[in-house]
This record gives C-alpha cells, sequence and structure tokens, in this order.
C-alpha cells in the first residue's frame, strides 16, 4: 500500500523524457527535421558525454516502463511511482533529452530545439497533469534568441521559469546573459540552473584543473561550478541589477555553502573596494537570493552535522526539496533527510519551493475540480 | 544489525513458510513473499536458495528488485576484474551492493547489512489447498522460509 504523505511536498527536480525524439517533431520546421534524420540530435544526454552513470543506465532500476521505452517517458509509471505514491502536490519538471541545447555550435539551432522540447513538455506533460509545472529551457548561445523564447512561453501557466545546465562558456553574473535576465526580472520569474553539461561541447572544463578520468570524480565538480557562478552573480552585481530574480542551483549539493559564504565574507572586507558595488556581506545576497535543492542528500555524521549546517546555510529559506526521479540517485522524501523540527521541514518540503515557483496551495476544492 | 548473527543462528524457534513449489523457484530465478507483513525475497542462484529483507537499509528501495551480478572486486589501481558473477544484488536505487549469501554490503560488510533469512527445501507433506489442481509429488519439493 503506497504510504500517503500528510505533509505537502513539492518535487524541484523531476526529469521527463520522450520516448524518441520524433516526437518533438511536429514543433520543429521541415529544415531542422532533415538534419536531425540524417544526423541525430547532436545532444549528449549526460552533458560530458565520455563518463559513466550510476544505476540502470543512470535510471532507478524499477522506472523503466514495462515496454521496454526510457525511464521518465511514462506519465502514468510517474504518477504511480512518484507523484501518487509520495502525494507529490507540484513537481518541477527539468526535462533530460534536450538540456544540453546551450552545447551545440549552431545558435539558431539550438533554440529551434529549446523552443520545440517547450512546447512538447507543455502537450505532454503540463497540459494532462496539473501536478506538474514546467521549466522553460534557454539556449544561451545567443542571449536575445533565449529572451524572445522566454517571452513567448512564460505567459503559459504552466511554466514557472527559466531552466539551463550548469556548464556554461561564462559565469552567470556576467552581462552577456542580460537580455535574459531582464525578461525574467520584468516578471519576475527565477532563474534555474541545473547541474550537467560541464565540459560538454564549447563549455568550460568540469574541474579548474581540466578532465577528470571517473563519473564520481566528475559529480563533485558541480559545486566549482555552482560556487564559480555564485560568486559571479554577486560581484558583477546581479542581485541589484535584477532584483526579482531569484537563482535556482539544483542538484549541486548544499553543506559546502556555510563555508564558502565564510570565505567570500572574509575575502570582501578586504577586497571591498575593487567591487565596490558590492555593499553587503556577500552572504547576505545568496540568502536572499539564490536556493538550492537537497537531493542528492549527504549522510554526513549524522543527523545533528545536517542540521547545524541547515542552521549556518539558512535552510529555512533557501533549501528546497527535490527527489531527482527518475535517476539513480533519486532521494526518497520519506527517508532521505534527517529528523528535523517540524516548521523547518515544512519550509525545505514546500514552502520555500512555493515562494520561488509561486505555486498556489492546492486545496480540497482546487484537487476535486482537476 | 550486529544481532544478525545471532538471529540467525537460533532459527528452530522461528516458523516456516511456504515460499514456493520447488520446480517454480528454478536457478536464476527470485519470489518477493510478504510474510506477516515483511516482503522478503528469495533467491535461487545456482541452485542454492537465500532469503532477504525487501528493504535497502539506505532508503528502504525495494532492494530484492534489484540486479543480481558480480562486481569490480578490490584491485590495485588502474586494475579492472570483474569477478563473484551472480552472489551480488544490487539496489534497484542507489545501487548500493550486498552479498547474497550474507546480506552484508560489500562498501561495509560488517556495519552495513540486510537481514537474510533461512531457507530450506523439503518434501511436500500434504498437498497444498490452493494447488490442488495440479498434481504434487512428493518428491518435487516446497521451498520454505524461516521467520
Amino acid at each position: 500500500m503506497p504510504p500517503r504523505a500528510k505533509e505537502a511536498i513539492i518535487d524541484c527536480d523531476i526529469h521527463q523524457r520522450f520516448k524518441s525524439h520524433k516526437e518533438l517533431y511536429p514543433y520543429l520546421s521541415k529544415a531542422w527535421q532533415k538534419d536531425i534524420d540524417e544526423f541525430g540530435l547532436r545532444l549528449t544526454t549526460t552533458g560530458s558525454g565520455g563518463f559513466l552513470n550510476g544505476g540502470t543506465g543512470g535510471f532507478r532500476e524499477d522506472s523503466y516502463p514495462a515496454d521496454g521505452t526510457m525511464a521518465g517517458s511514462d506519465l502514468p509509471l510517474m504518477r504511480e511511482q512518484l507523484l501518487d505514491y509520495y502525494d507529490i502536490e507540484y513537481g518541477i519538471l527539468t526535462g533530460q533529452d534536450c538540456s544540453p541545447v546551450s552545447t551545440l555550435p549552431n545558435a539558431d539551432y539550438a533554440n529551434a530545439i529549446a523552443s520545440a522540447y517547450n512546447d512538447w513538455m507543455i502537450e505532454h506533460w503540463i497540459e494532462p497533469e496539473p501536478r506538474l509545472k514546467g521549466l522553460a529551457l534557454i539556449a544561451l548561445q545567443n542571449p536575445n534568441q533565449a529572451a524572445k523564447e522566454l517571452e513567448r512561453v512564460l505567459d503559459h501557466p504552466g511554466i514557472v521559469g527559466a531552466l539551463t545546465q550548469a556548464g556554461a562558456r561564462f559565469p552567470y553574473g556576467q552581462r552577456f546573459y542580460d537580455p535574459i535576465y531582464e525578461v525574467l526580472n520584468d516578471r519576475g520569474m527565477p532563474f534555474v540552473v541545473h547541474t550537467g553539461g560541464e565540459g560538454s561541447g564549447w563549455n568550460g572544463n568540469p574541474t579548474p584543473v581540466g578532465y577528470p578520468s571517473y563519473y564520481i570524480e566528475a559529480r563533485q565538480s558541480r559545486a566549482m561550478s555552482y560556487q564559480a557562478h555564485i560568486t559571479s552573480l554577486i560581484f558583477e552585481g546581479a542581485f541589484d541589477r535584477f532584483p526579482n530574480i531569484q537563482w535556482v542551483f539544483i542538484e549541486g549539493g548544499y553543506i559546502w555553502l556555510p563555508t564558502f559564504l565564510w570565505r567570500l565574507d572574509s575575502d570582501w572586507k578586504g577586497l571591498r573596494d575593487q567591487t565596490p558595488w558590492v555593499t553587503r556581506p556577500p552572504s547576505e545576497y545568496v540568502f536572499e537570493r539564490v536556493r538550492f535543492t537537497t537531493q542528492p542528500m549527504e549522510q554526513g555524521e549524522g543527523p545533528k552535522s545536517l542540521l547545524q549546517i541547515f542552521e549556518w546555510g539558512r535552510a529555512e529559506k533557501t533549501l528546497m526539496f527535490a527527489t531527482d526521479y527518475p535517476h539513480w540517485d533519486f532521494d526518497s522524501p520519506e527517508q532521505a533527510l534527517p529528523r528535523m523540527p517540524e516548521e523547518l521541514r515544512r519550509r525545505i518540503m514546500s514552502e520555500n519551493a512555493r515562494e520561488v515557483f509561486k505555486l498556489p496551495v492546492r486545496t480540497t476544492e482546487a484537487l476535486a475540480a482537476d | 544489525m550486529e544481532q544478525a548473527t545471532t538471529e540467525r543462528a537460533s532459527t528452530r524457534t522461528r516458523e516456516k513458510h511456504f515460499v514456493a513449489l520447488l520446480r517454480d523457484l528454478p536457478p536464476g530465478s527470485r519470489k518477493i513473499v510478504s510474510i506477516q507483513g515483511r516482503s522478503i525475497g528469495v533467491f535461487n542462484i545456482d541452485g542454492q536458495f537465500y532469503a532477504l529483507k525487501n528493504s535497502c537499509p539506505h532508503q528502504g528501495a525495494p532492494l530484492c528488485a534489484g540486479r543480481i551480478k558480480g562486481t569490480r572486486v578490490a584491485t590495485k589501481p588502474f586494475e579492472y576484474v570483474y569477478a563473484r558473477e551472480n552472489e551480488i544484488i544490487k539496489c534497484p536505487w542507489h545501487g548500493w551492493e550486498f552479498e547474497i549469501s550474507t546480506g552484508r554490503s560489500i562498501f561495509n560488510p560488517h556495519r552495513v547489512r540486510v537481514q537474510t533469512y533461512d531457507v530450506t527445501v523439503e518434501a511436500q507433506e500434504e498437498p497444498d489447498p490452493s494447488i490442488e489442481m495440479y498434481p504434487v509429488t512428493v518428491e518435487e519439493g516446497v521451498v520454505m522460509v524461516h521467520v
């Protein structure tokens, strides 16, 4: 018998996939379809394509549909294993197959794929399932095109922010990205980064010292990528230039945050005059404007150690729950997090995400109307 | 966790529960049964029978639905040796590996383990009413788990 969660759960990282890339064709012009027929999508699903992954092909072994298609490609199975099983109030879709669009050499093709993905997500996932909300994928090659794509799709009520990968050509605070931020700032919507893409295509190396050999090493570069993006946002003044945006960093860890911010706050005291527009300790900007997701949650040295980090990281504001379904390192809503005070758990399991993504409480009346 | 050995030694105080007819659990197959509210996986690995609690000690995933496999055994740097085929079960969620015969994890056999149960194959004394449609001979045997 499935457990029934008594609490509201908003899952900030669900990977939905297509069964065939031809599901994108209704949203792509014939010109792009011809190239794909000839050469494929030219997207690697794991970011840095040569690394292994975990689990069964990167997924929970039990998440493959009975018809042999890809894990994450079947809405009824997603309902059974995740949305119904854990009584998820909302799930935020982060896709997978098209996520590396920003690594493609051709900016126009990249934008066309991002656009097709967004339409496919709306039609195949968001509209059939009101619990699912989507993030609009953007291709970063040409921020003006990305801004137009956001203007095209952000009005859909099921779209709750913009999505890109962690791997990048430049850190995300740089003015190159301003056209994207202007659209999001006007609408007060979040810029969401999901780990992946480091070292792919023209993106920078997965680590500052080059390419590692093994998947477990590549996973640890997530924190490095996120630290680089966050320092860029702080010292390029992005938080003041775009006061209505929150930045969300998915699946790159959380436990490093407090010590990273201590270092920044210490350095800032003596280096402040090099970036004089940063008028407050860096940690203050981050606590107000940056959010992180839980999965994959560390076990630490017992629950007390994690709760101490949650306190230092202001988890009551900054941390949001995620399962990463159907990936192999899925976190169970019931068992992944340590025991904690009820109010803190409520903030992490639902309320921080509800604020960032502006999600109304799904009341009994609303559920009956679905 | 540490009491598992003691519990295994005292199986004579446990009750036997029917799992399957021997012919219905051939080598390479498994059956997940529910006994007194506990989900238990019973395995026939090359003719040897084993039973494990169907719950990973990490996050409670259905461990016994995982892949039965070998593993890359501990080696010197840059040597890759795949061995122990069919001795290991890998959790279907996070990939934690356990030795099927002992329930001990590969990464920390002394501290992380899953409950095991004894399995016996016995001559069937009386026909089971639930299978009366099928004539059963004594020598076919039944697989019993001790819980």
